[in-house]
């Protein structure tokens, strides 16, 4: 029998730890435990044989910290070797049923955009290892102690497109039930159902005591076969030496009980030996294996967050999306994604649980803004996003570099579409809208459109996607062109639901097309849609009207309980006007800056646009009181966050004066690039300067951190800038400043730079050839003024 | 929760001695130090390293070579040495990476109160230490950075796989050897037979004499 004929019905039993066993055999601490691979052979041929006979199934390579990173000069070397002694081993311990795990551990460093490992580099790097370890002979890819879900995702792809190997994955969790870098036991098994592996579960970090309620959630949750690799106990310091505190009796008892609750592969970790194995071994093997059993949950995730659809509605906020919108337009041709990334924010405040992500504008690079927004959207918020695209190349690369099980958005009945969008499900993993429209058009009927939905399921199915994965569109048309499209819309989400039992999903306010008072009709519509079974919702959710349906809707079907939500939510209102308003009327629009009262500063220009020309709003009253604060700033009696929150009114007064003045040319005072540089990611000190320049009516664009120098001096090309601003933290990362500085001056020589961050001076400034110093943000704007002649 | 010095998140800010900031700034202050609050996962590693003095100025650490004047000043005199690394936790990055889309001024307060924060969380650690060290009658010199001084900031590398930091804390290092976690320090403290009255700190020991934050 092969493996993936055994996995899940009969027991497989891993090894144990393999680092401490070699700390114990001389590993010297900070030592590389895979140089021993060349080094000490016999040792780890022993070890191996150690666990062999002990009644391992699965031993692994010696691998864990392979990778390119660590090993730039002789990776091939040590995983061939690794591979060789585990064969050796097995051939030794006459246990030709065994299976080699070739073995991979996290990299050691963080992604991007938190940290500054591209996903796909790491997706490279784990990708040469499984060649080498594949090639050399390993029957499986064990991809372990993963504590972000991220790096995981990376290792598994490598995986996927490196070999033909079944994929096992374990993750680390704390005793909260929690990776380090957020992801939960649903978050994460969403993700890796998504992505096929072959197996899932935990290992390391904790004990078999502490792991229990983490093997009890996988249980509920998985509908893979579990893998249970825990550490002997937890540690502590003797002697200056780490120890584990059970020892092999206690571990192979607390296993048995594991054993009962439901997994299927056992093994151990740190501080286990072949001692613990055997123990184990003995006390499990007799026990009947539980069947993996499909657990039928429609699941999508981010990095730290699970949704699950067809139990309480699902609220997929829809701003994300150029359609109609001048200012997202903008904001996506001049590539501002802070813009963007306010919106996802402004909607997780006001009650979505998952994003819609809409990019497309005939004339920008599609694929490469989803990539960017996708990877910005997720290192600032945790709901799960939906990739929104007709575009079959910019949904590929936003699912492959999303931090989780996306949704997407969508495919339809029509063949061309589900040959396209099926592979990519298969391949990343995701939750599909599937638009009950084909190539004959849309149905008018609801039967026509259950047709279409059973078609989708059952062509899904033929791809390997279960029906889980799928949530069917009933399509909300317009009543204003055919009055009966809201009953037949309605119908279908019924007919789904009831005699295909799935799940369901609308675009609500397509219902109210070209009528007045949308509002009315699509918050009636939305309650009820949620009445015939409505699973997901795609509206605005910074609508009042619509959340007040779906939190009536919710308290009046008990999914409230207590209707705390719905009091939460409404229980204060309307209160008192607060006493600081009133006292705030009073206030003029420079005092209101000055304090840094953004609402107020907004209220108070509104007021004076009543009876003053927008400009000479400007002149007198904003950019005298910036210039106030400014000075008070470098007098030294006003500090950096009254001078933010100053900044912050009056952009908001900016804001309201701008609206007012639609339609009239936007005056910038100059273009000028900011950028974080090369290999740093400290871009703190950038985003001040960025805010105040703004302020002062300059146009930023914002390249971001760890920006190579060839894309300043490409953009700084490309726009004609004549102001490059670049910051950096760290005498380290100074360097790459001179060198983006070198290749300015060779390629742009008429572009005036200023530099800043915590260890620059005038004269390490003057040492890299910048032609300035800006100790804080003020000094940036009156350099910019000096070079734009304002 | 951590109890971390407000006076010294006003100092990273910009206030000196007795300058107080104003309301509005007080009451962002409190709300962002209850968020930090909400956020932070501290954690922190710490292992006794044999330390020897080959050379002047120069130090072995485990299989660390570390050539720094004023490391060796500090460290004058001690035959060991604990390591010790400490991070905040990635959350505390998203939210100054959150707030930097949308409210700059809530980004600077975040990271003023988390740089007092990891300040105050490595004293906790590090006096845990202390008392370790003293139950074997040993004493702690003051803590001391990789860039402090002429210490160099590429020792963090060392730093972090000699306590295997990715793995036990979640603490890594990028290319150009800054931390990640952004709130995270790692250090060495001296450890020697006698107890020395030295309190010279990084600040003072430093060399960059015109830095704004200098205490």
């Amino acid at each position: 029998m092969n493996l993936l004929e055994k996995l899940g019905r009969e027991w497989l039993f891993f090894d144990g730890g393999t680092g401490t066993i070699l700390q114990e055999r001389g590993l010297a601490a900070g030592e590389l435990p895979e140089t021993w691979n060349l080094t000490h052979p016999e040792e780890i041929v022993s070890l191996h044989c150690g666990y062999l006979e002990a009644g391992s199934d699965i031993i692994n390579t010696n691998t864990f910290g392979a990778n390119a990173l660590k090993y730039p000069d002789n990776l091939r070397e040590i995983v061939e070797a690794a591979v060789m002694h585990a064969k050796k081993a097995r051939a030794l311990s006459g246990r030709s049923d065994a299976y080699i795990a070739l073995d991979i551990g996290p990299t050691g460093r963080l992604l991007q955009p938190m940290g500054d490992l591209p996903f796909e580099r790491a997706v490279e790097l784990f990708g040469e290892v499984v060649r080498i370890g594949a090639a050399a002979g390993a029957d499986l890819v064990l991809i372990e102690t993963m504590s972000d879900s991220y790096e995981a995702k990376a290792a598994v792809l490598a995986a996927k497109e490196n070999c033909d190997l079944p994929v096992f994955a374990t993750m680390i969790f704390d005793e909260n039930g929690k990776m380090l870098t957020g992801g939960t036991v649903d978050s994460v098994v969403a993700m890796l159902e998504g992505l096929r592996v072959d197996a899932l579960g935990v290992n390391c970090g904790l004990g078999p005591e502490q792991m229990k309620p983490i093997v009890q959630r996988l249980t509920q949750v998985s509908s893979l076969p579990i893998i249970v690799n825990p550490n002997a106990g937890l540690p502590r310091s003797e002697n200056g030496k780490t120890v584990f505190d059970i020892d092999a009796d206690a571990f192979a008892q607390l296993m048995a009980e594991i054993a009962d609750m439901g997994v299927q592969v056992l093994g151990g970790c740190c501080g286990t030996t072949p001692d613990h194995i055997r123990r184990m071994i003995e006390a499990c093997k007799a026990k009947p294996v539980a069947p993996v059993t499909p657990k039928h949950r429609t699941v999508v995730s981010s990095f730290s967050q699970a949704v699950e659809i067809g139990k309480k509605p699902v609220i997929i906020g829809e701003r994300i999306n150029p359609t109609g919108k001048s200012k997202f337009k903008a904001a996506l041709r001049e590539n501002n994604i802070e813009y963007i990334l306010s919106e996802g924010l402004t909607q997780e405040d006001s009650g979505a649980h998952i994003l819609d992500v809409n990019v497309g504008l005939p004339e920008i690079d599609e694929p490469k803004m989803m990539e960017t927004v996708v990877s910005r959207l997720q290192s600032v918020l945790a709901l799960p996003l939906q990739i929104d695209t007709s575009n079959t190349e910019a949904m590929e690369r936003g699912m492959r570099l999303y931090n989780g099980k996306p949704m997407i958005n969508s495919v339809s009945g029509k063949m061309e579409s589900m040959r396209a969008v099926f592979p990519l499900v298969q391949k990343y993993g995701g939750v599909v809208v599937g638009l009950t429209l084909d190539e004959n058009g849309i149905p008018n009927t609801a039967e026509g459109r259950v047709q279409i939905a059973r078609k989708i399921y059952d062509t899904a199915a033929a791809y390997g996607i279960s029906r889980d994965d799928i949530v069917i569109d009933g399509l909300a048309m317009t009543i204003s062109s055919d009055s009966g499209s809201a009953l037949v819309t309605l119908e279908t989400l019924r007919r789904v639901r009831d005699e295909l039992g799935g799940h369901t999903i609308l675009g609500v306010s397509n219902i109210s097309f070209g009528l007045p008072q949308r509002e009315i009709i699509n918050a009636n519509f939305f309650t009820m849609a949620l009445q015939n079974g409505l699973s997901c919702a795609i509206i605005n959710p910074n609508t009042e009207a619509m959340m007040r349906s779906y939190r009536a809707f919710l308290a009046l079907t008990n999914q409230d309980a207590q209707c705390s939500e719905y009091i939460a939510a409404y229980g204060n209102q309307p209160a008192a006007i607060p006493q600081n308003t009133s006292a705030g009327a009073a206030m003029t629009l420079g005092e209101s800056i000055e304090r840094g009262l953004s609402e107020r500063a907004a209220q108070a220009t509104r007021e004076a646009l009543g009876h003053t020309a927008p400009l000479e709003i400007v002149n007198t009253e904003l950019i005298p009181a910036l210039d106030r604060v400014g000075k008070g700033f470098e007098r030294g009696t006003i500090f950096l966050p009254q001078l933010l929150m100053s900044a912050e009114a009056a952009k908001a007064a900016f804001e309201v004066v701008k609206d007012a003045m639609r339609g009239a040319p936007q005056q910038s005072r100059g273009k000028i690039i900011l950028a974080t540089v090369k290999g740093d990611i400290h871009d703190i000190g950038k985003n001040i300067v960025k805010v105040l320049l703004e302020n002062y009516g300059y146009q930023v664009i914002d390249l971001g951190k760890d920006v190579d120098p060839s894309l300043i001096v490409h953009t700084a090309k490309r726009e004609n800038i004549q102001l490059v601003g670049l910051s950096a933290l760290m005498t380290t990362t100074v360097v790459s400043m001179e060198q983006t500085i070198r290749l300015l001056r060779a390629e742009k020589p008429d572009t005036k730079i200023v530099v800043g961050g915590a260890v620059l001076t005038q004269e390490y400034a003057d040492s890299i050839g910048a032609d300035c110093y800006a100790r804080d943000a003020m000094a940036t704007v009156h350099f910019a003024d000096q070079v734009f002649g304002n | 929760m951590i109890a971390f010095e407000r006076s010294e998140a006003l100092r990273y800010l910009g206030y000196h001695g007795t300058q107080q900031p104003d309301e509005a700034v007080q009451q962002s202050l409190d709300r962002c130090a209850d968020e930090l609050q909400n956020v932070v996962a501290p954690k922190s590693v710490f292992q006794a390293f044999p330390l020897t003095h080959p050379v002047e100025g120069t130090m072995k650490l485990a299989d660390v070579f570390i050539h720094s004047k004023n490391l060796s000043r500090t460290l004058k005199g001690c035959t060991s040495v604990y390591l010790m690394a400490a991070t905040l936790g990635i959350d505390v990055d998203r939210l100054i990476a959150r707030a930097s889309a949308v409210r700059m001024s809530d980004a600077v307060m975040y990271q003023a109160i988390a740089a007092a924060m990891i300040e105050a969380y490595c004293d906790e650690v590090n006096e845990v230490l202390r008392q370790e060290a003293e139950r074997v009658g040993l004493y702690c010199r003051p803590r001391f950075s990789p860039g402090y001084g002429d210490f160099r900031i590429e020792h963090q590398r060392d730093f972090s796989r000699l306590l295997n930091t990715p793995k036990k804390i979640g603490l890594t290092v990028t290319e150009s050897c800054l931390l990640v976690p952004i709130k995270s320090v790692t250090a060495v403290i001296g450890l020697s037979n006698s107890p020395q009255p030295c309190h010279r700190k990084g600040c003072e020991e430093c060399d960059k004499k015109d830095c704004a934050f200098r205490r």
